[in-house]
C-alpha cells in the first residue's frame, strides 16, 4: 500500500472532525464527540475480532477500567497523565488476562470475553463497595471543545492504527490465523504473539476513550460504565459497517449515529426495533457491511 | 334566508373567528428527556405519566399561564437511554437547537447531576425531581432546584429517631450496593450508633440477587425488632417475599424503593401492609386540597394509583414551573428570581427553596395501611399512627 | 454450619436450580441441534411472563394454564424464526460455516425487537400478581406455594424430556442430530424436522419457564438479559450441546449460589458466579459434567 493511501482515510477523519467546531453549534460538537467516541471504539476492536477473528463481545471491560481509572484519579494527576494511565491500564489488563483467554476458540471465546466483563463489574462494585463509595462525582471536569479535541485525536489515532495494522506484517499474520490457525502454526506464524499483541492494542484507546466519557459526564458508577450495551453496539457498527478495512467502521459509526438523531431520540423503542430488523438484514443479506456495497459497486464501474 | 338568520350567522362568524385565533396562540415547548429504554426503562414511566397528566390538565384549561396570556403547553421528549452522556446531549440540543421555551427534569440522580452544568453554562433554570444524594448541596445554587426531601443525610438522621421512638432497639441492615442505598447506609449507621440501636446483622447484596434464603435465615435466628431493607423494586418484592416464607417476625420492616409503587401492592397482597417505605406525599393530607384530586385524576387516566414518591415529586415540580411562569413569563432570570424565592402552593402543600433544597418539607416516611399509603412520621405531618407489623 | 445443612437452604437451592435448569434445557436444545448461539432466550422467558400476567389480570386465567398458552406462543415464535431466518442458512453449506458467529447477531437483534415491541405495548412499568403465595410448612422448611409449583413444573418437564430424548424414537433423532449431524443425515434422520421441533420445543420451554417465574417475580419488557446470561452459564457448566449434564448444571449453579453466598456472604454472588463461569471457560471449555470432548 503507498504511503498515501494509507493516510487517506485517518486525514479525512482529521480534516472532517477539525471542520466541525467551527460550524459554532454546541449540539453539533456533541453529536462529533459521540461519533468520534464510536470510530475509535469501533477500529480498535477490529483488530483483535476483525483481523484476527477472535470476536470480543466484552470490549466494555477495556472501557469501564478506563473510566474507572479517571475516577480514581481525578483531582489528584493532571489531565493528559489520567488519560494516558487508563490506556494503559486497559492494556496492562489485556496484557495479563490475554494469555489465558486467547487460549480459548471460537463460541467459547466470545462467550468468554462477555463473561470477563461481567465479573470484572462486579468486582469493581464489590471493591467500591468495600472502600464506602457509591458513585463518584468529578468537578471541574474539562468541557465539551476540549473534549471533543482529544476524541478527534484517538478516532484519528485508531483509524491510522487499523490502517497501518493491517497493511503491516503484524495485520498479515492475524489474516493468516484467522483463515485457519493450525496451518499459520505449522508455517511458523507466532500465533500466540500475534493474538496478544493485536488483543492489548485493541484494548488501549477504548480505556482512554471510557475515561473521556466519563469526563464528559462528570460521573462514574460501575453498572452504567460498564455497561453491555456498549458492547453489543460496537459489535453491530462493525457488522453493519462492514469490518473489512477501516472504512467499514467509519461507515457503521456515522451510520448509526444518523439515524439515532432521526429517530431514535423521538421514537425510542421503534429506533430499537429498527435497529434489530437491520441488524439482521444485514446479517443475512449484507455480510459485508456498507462498506462491501461500496466496494463492490467500485469494482463494477470501470474506472 | 332572512336579515336576522344573516346577522346571527355572521355574528357567530365572528365568535368563531375570535375563538379560534385566541386558540392559535403559540403553544409553549417545554422539553425533556427521559429513561425509556435501558437501566431506568422501569421506573421513568411514573414520571412521565405525572408529566403527561399535568400537560393535558393544563391545556384542559386552556393552556399555561404566561404572565397573564393561556397558551397550550407542547412537550419536547427525547429518550436518554438512561445514560447521562446521551442526556448533557439532548439538554443541549433542547436549549440551542430544538429552542424550547421551558425544560423539565429527567429520571434520576445521575442524570441530574448531569445536566446540572449544562444548565448553568446557559443559564437556563429547571425545576428537578427525582434526584435524591446529599451531594446535591454541592451543586451551585443557581439554576436547579430539589424539591425533594428524601435526602440520604436526613434520612439516617430522621430512619433512626423513628425506631428509637417505636422502641426499637436492634435492627438487622441489609443493603444493595446500588448508590443510592449505600448513600442512605454511610449516614445511617452512625445515626444508628448515637441513638444507642444495636446493628445484629449487616449485609450487602450485588443488584442482580435472586435469593436472599441465607441472608434472612441469618436475620431470623438474630431475631431483631426491626429489619431495614435498603433495595430497588426487584430486590424489594425478593425480600417481601422471602420474608414471608421464611417467616420473619420484626414488627418494624422497612423497605427503601418499591412500596410507593403501584404493582408493589399487586405482587405482594396483604404482604405489602404496615411496611414503612421513604416519601413526603400522601393523599390522606386533609390539609393540602390538591393532593386527592391529583391521586383521583392519576388513577383514573392510568388505571393504577400514582408513585408516592417519584411521580408526587415530578408533578410538584411541573405545578412549581407554572406557578412560576404566571408569575414571570418566560424570561430566565426573572424565572429563576420567581423559582428561588416563592413559596409555592403544591399538592405536597407548600414549598419554598433556600439554594438548591426544599426547605419547607420535612423528612418523612409513609406506611402502607390496607389499600392506602399514609403519612407515618414526624408525627406533625402523620396522616395516621404507626402501626407495627403483625403478620406477612 | 447448622445453616448449611438446613432443610430451607435446600429447598432455596432446589427451586433456584431447577428453574436453571429448565432455562438451560431450552438454550441447551437449540444449540445442540443448530449451534444456535440464542441470546434472545431470556427475552422468550419475559414474553411467557406476560402471557401469564395478561391470562391472569384480564382473563383471570390461572398461570397453570397460562403455561399451555405460553408454550404455544413459544412454539409458534420458534416455527417463525425457523422457517423465516434459519432454514435456509442451515441447508446451505457455505452459510453454514459462519452460522454460530451470525446467529449470535441475528438473535441478539430479534431480542432487541422483541424488549422494545414488549415496552412499546406494555409500557416499562413493572408488573406483577399474587398467584399461591401461601406458606406451607414440612417439618421446620417453609415453601411458598408458587415456589413449590416452579420446582414441580421444572422437574416434570426436564424429566420428561430427559426421557424423550433417552427413550424415544424422535428423542434419539435429536440427540443424534447433536452428536453427529453428518452421521445422523446418512442414517436417514429428517435434519430439517429434527431442527424445526428443536427450535420451537426450546422457544416454549424458555417461554413455560417465563410463566413459573412470572408467579415468583416483577415482571418487565427489559427484565429477560438475567435469564439469558443465566441460561448460557448453565449450559456452558454442562458443556454445549450436553442435554443431560446441562440439567445437572442447573442444580449446580443453583447450589453455587445459594450455598456459595451461605458459606462467604451475599456481597459475594455475582462474583462467585461469573468468576467459577470464567474459569470453567478458561480451563474446561467442554463442561464440567459429560464427556470431554469441545463440541465442534
Amino acid at each position: 500500500m503507498t504511503r498515501r493511501r494509507v493516510l487517506e482515510l485517518p486525514l479525512l477523519v482529521a480534516v472532517l472532525g477539525a471542520v466541525l467546531p467551527l460550524s459554532g453549534s454546541s449540539y453539533l460538537l456533541g453529536i462529533g464527540f459521540s461519533l468520534c467516541c464510536w470510530i475509535a471504539l469501533v477500529q480498535s476492536w477490529t483488530v483483535l475480532s476483525a483481523m484476527a477473528g477472535y470476536v470480543s463481545l466484552g470490549h466494555v471491560v477495556f472501557y469501564g477500567l478506563g473510566a474507572y481509572v479517571v475516577a480514581l484519579s481525578w483531582g489528584a494527576l493532571p489531565l493528559p497523565v489520567i488519560l494516558i494511565l487508563a490506556g494503559a491500564v486497559a492494556g496492562v489488563f489485556a496484557l495479563l488476562v490475554g494469555l489465558p483467554v486467547l487460549r480459548v476458540r471460537g463460541p467459547y471465546f466470545v462467550i468468554l470475553t462477555f463473561g470477563i466483563a461481567e465479573l470484572v463489574k462486579y468486582v469493581v462494585i464489590l471493591i467500591e463497595s468495600r472502600l464506602g463509595e457509591f458513585s463518584r462525582l468529578m468537578f471541574g471536569a474539562p468541557d465539551l471543545p476540549w473534549l471533543y479535541g482529544i476524541a478527534l485525536g484517538l478516532a484519528v489515532a485508531a483509524t491510522l492504527g487499523a490502517v497501518l495494522i493491517r497493511g503491516s506484517r503484524l495485520g498479515r499474520g492475524l489474516l493468516a490465523l484467522r483463515e485457519n490457525e493450525e496451518a499459520a502454526e505449522t508455517v511458523g506464524v507466532p500465533t500466540t504473539r500475534l493474538k496478544l499483541i493485536a488483543f492489548v492494542l485493541s484494548a488501549i484507546i477504548p480505556g482512554v476513550v471510557g475515561g473521556l466519557v466519563a469526563l464528559r459526564t462528570a460521573y462514574f458508577e460501575p453498572m452504567q460504565a460498564f455497561d453491555p450495551t456498549v458492547s453489543f453496539t460496537i459489535v453491530t457498527m462493525a457488522v453493519v459497517g462492514g469490518s473489512d478495512d477501516a472504512r467499514g467502521p467509519l461507515l457503521g459509526a456515522v451510520f448509526f449515529t444518523l439515524l439515532s438523531e432521526l429517530l431514535w431520540a423521538r421514537l425510542p423503542q421503534f429506533y430499537m426495533v429498527v435497529l434489530g430488523v437491520l441488524l439482521i438484514f444485514f446479517v443475512l443479506f449484507i455480510p459485508r457491511g456498507i462498506a462491501g456495497i461500496m466496494r463492490s459497486r467500485l469494482r463494477r464501474s470501470p474506472s | 334566508m332572512n336579515r336576522r338568520q344573516l346577522l346571527t350567522g355572521m355574528l357567530l362568524a365572528t365568535g368563531i373567528a375570535i375563538a379560534g385565533t385566541a386558540q392559535a396562540a403559540d403553544p409553549v415547548r417545554i422539553g425533556f428527556s427521559i429513561s425509556k429504554t435501558g437501566l431506568f426503562a422501569a421506573a421513568a414511566p411514573s414520571q412521565l405519566n405525572a408529566y403527561e397528566l399535568w400537560r393535558d390538565q393544563v391545556n384542559a384549561q386552556g393552556g399555561l399561564d404566561v404572565g397573564g396570556t393561556k397558551r397550550p403547553i407542547e412537550f419536547v421528549v427525547y429518550d436518554d437511554q438512561s445514560n447521562p452522556a446521551q442526556a448533557v446531549r439532548i439538554y443541549e440540543k433542547l436549549i440551542t437547537d430544538d429552542k424550547v421555551d421551558l425544560l423539565l427534569a429527567p429520571w434520576g440522580t445521575p442524570i441530574h447531576f448531569a445536566i446540572a452544568p449544562v444548565l448553568e453554562k446557559y443559564k437556563f433554570p429547571m425545576v428537578g425531581n427525582s434526584a435524591a444524594s446529599a451531594k446535591l448541596r454541592d451543586i451551585k445554587p443557581g439554576y436547579i432546584w430539589f424539591p425533594t426531601s428524601a435526602i440520604p443525610d436526613k434520612m439516617g438522621v430522621e430512619l433512626a429517631a423513628m425506631l428509637k421512638a417505636n422502641k426499637v432497639s436492634s435492627i438487622a441492615l441489609l443493603s444493595s450496593v446500588l448508590p443510592f442505598s449505600k448513600e442512605i447506609k454511610s449516614f445511617l449507621l452512625p445515626a444508628l450508633d448515637k441513638e444507642g440501636i444495636k446493628v445484629l446483622v449487616n449485609e450487602e447484596y450485588p443488584p442482580d440477587v435472586t435469593d436472599m434464603t441465607a441472608m434472612l435465615t441469618a436475620v431470623k435466628s438474630a431475631k431483631p425488632d426491626g429489619v431495614i431493607v435498603l433495595s430497588y423494586p426487584s430486590d424489594s418484592v425478593l425480600y417481601a417475599k422471602q420474608a414471608k416464607e421464611l417467616g420473619i417476625q420484626a414488627p418494624f420492616e422497612f423497605v427503601l424503593v418499591g412500596p410507593t409503587m403501584d404493582f408493589f401492592q399487586k405482587v405482594l397482597g396483604s404482604a405489602s401492609n404496615d411496611i414503612v417505605t421513604i416519601g413526603h406525599w400522601s393523599p390522606s393530607r386533609k390539609d393540602w386540597p390538591l393532593a386527592k384530586p391529583f391521586y383521583d385524576a392519576y388513577v383514573a387516566r392510568y388505571h393504577e394509583i400514582p408513585d408516592h414518591l417519584d411521580s408526587a415529586l415530578a408533578y410538584i415540580s411541573c405545578e412549581i414551573l407554572q406557578q412560576a411562569v404566571a408569575k414571570a413569563g418566560l424570561d430566565h432570570e426573572k424565572l429563576r428570581e420567581a423559582i428561588a424565592s416563592t413559596t409555592f402552593d403544591t399538592i405536597n402543600g407548600p414549598i419554598q427553596f433556600k439554594g438548591v433544597e426544599n426547605v419547607t418539607t420535612p423528612t418523612s416516611f409513609l406506611q402502607v395501611q390496607g389499600d392506602k399509603i399514609e403519612l407515618v412520621w414526624p408525627a406533625s405531618v402523620a396522616t395516621a399512627p404507626y402501626q407495627p407489623k403483625t403478620s406477612w | 454450619m447448622g445453616v448449611l445443612l438446613s432443610g430451607q437452604l435446600l429447598f432455596a437451592a432446589l427451586s433456584t436450580g431447577a428453574l436453571y435448569a429448565l432455562i438451560g434445557l431450552g438454550l441447551n436444545l437449540v444449540y445442540g441441534t443448530m449451534r444456535l448461539l440464542n441470546v434472545a432466550h431470556g427475552d422468550l422467558v419475559m414474553i411467557g411472563a406476560y402471557i401469564a400476567f395478561w391470562g391472569f389480570t384480564l382473563l383471570g386465567l390461572s398461570p397453570v394454564f397460562g403455561i399451555g398458552f405460553a408454550a404455544l406462543a413459544g412454539a409458534l415464535l420458534g416455527w417463525a424464526t425457523y422457517v423465516c431466518l434459519f432454514r435456509r442458512m442451515l441447508a446451505t453449506p457455505a452459510l453454514l460455516r459462519r452460522l454460530e458467529g451470525n446467529s449470535l447477531l441475528i438473535f441478539f437483534g430479534i431480542s432487541v425487537i422483541l424488549q422494545n415491541l414488549a415496552a412499546l405495548a406494555f409500557t416499562a412499568s413493572p408488573r406483577g400478581y399474587l398467584y399461591l403465595d401461601e406458606v406451607y410448612h414440612l417439618g421446620n422448611i417453609a415453601m411458598t406455594g408458587n415456589r413449590l409449583l416452579a420446582l414441580g413444573v421444572a422437574l416434570v418437564i426436564c424429566l420428561a424430556l430427559y426421557l424423550l430424548l433417552r427413550l424415544h424414537v424422535f428423542g434419539l433423532a435429536i440427540k443424534a442430530l447433536i452428536e453427529r449431524r453428518e452421521a445422523a443425515l446418512i442414517v436417514g434422520v429428517n435434519i430439517d424436522r429434527v431442527q424445526l421441533v428443536s427450535l420451537c420445543l426450546g422457544f416454549a420451554i424458555a417461554a413455560v419457564a417465563g410463566v413459573l417465574v412470572s408467579t415468583t417475580e416483577q415482571i418487565s419488557p427489559f427484565m429477560g438479559f438475567p435469564f439469558t446470561i443465566s441460561a448460557f452459564v448453565v449450559i456452558i457448566l454442562g458443556g454445549l450441546g450436553n442435554i443431560s449434564a446441562g440439567l445437572a448444571a442447573g442444580f449446580l449453579l443453583g447450589a453455587l449460589q445459594i450455598y456459595g453466598v451461605a458459606l462467604t456472604s451475599a456481597s459475594f454472588q455475582s462474583v462467585l458466579v461469573y468468576g467459577v463461569f470464567v474459569a470453567v471457560l478458561l480451563l474446561r471449555p467442554q463442561g464440567l459434567l459429560g464427556r470431554g470432548r469441545v463440541l465442534r
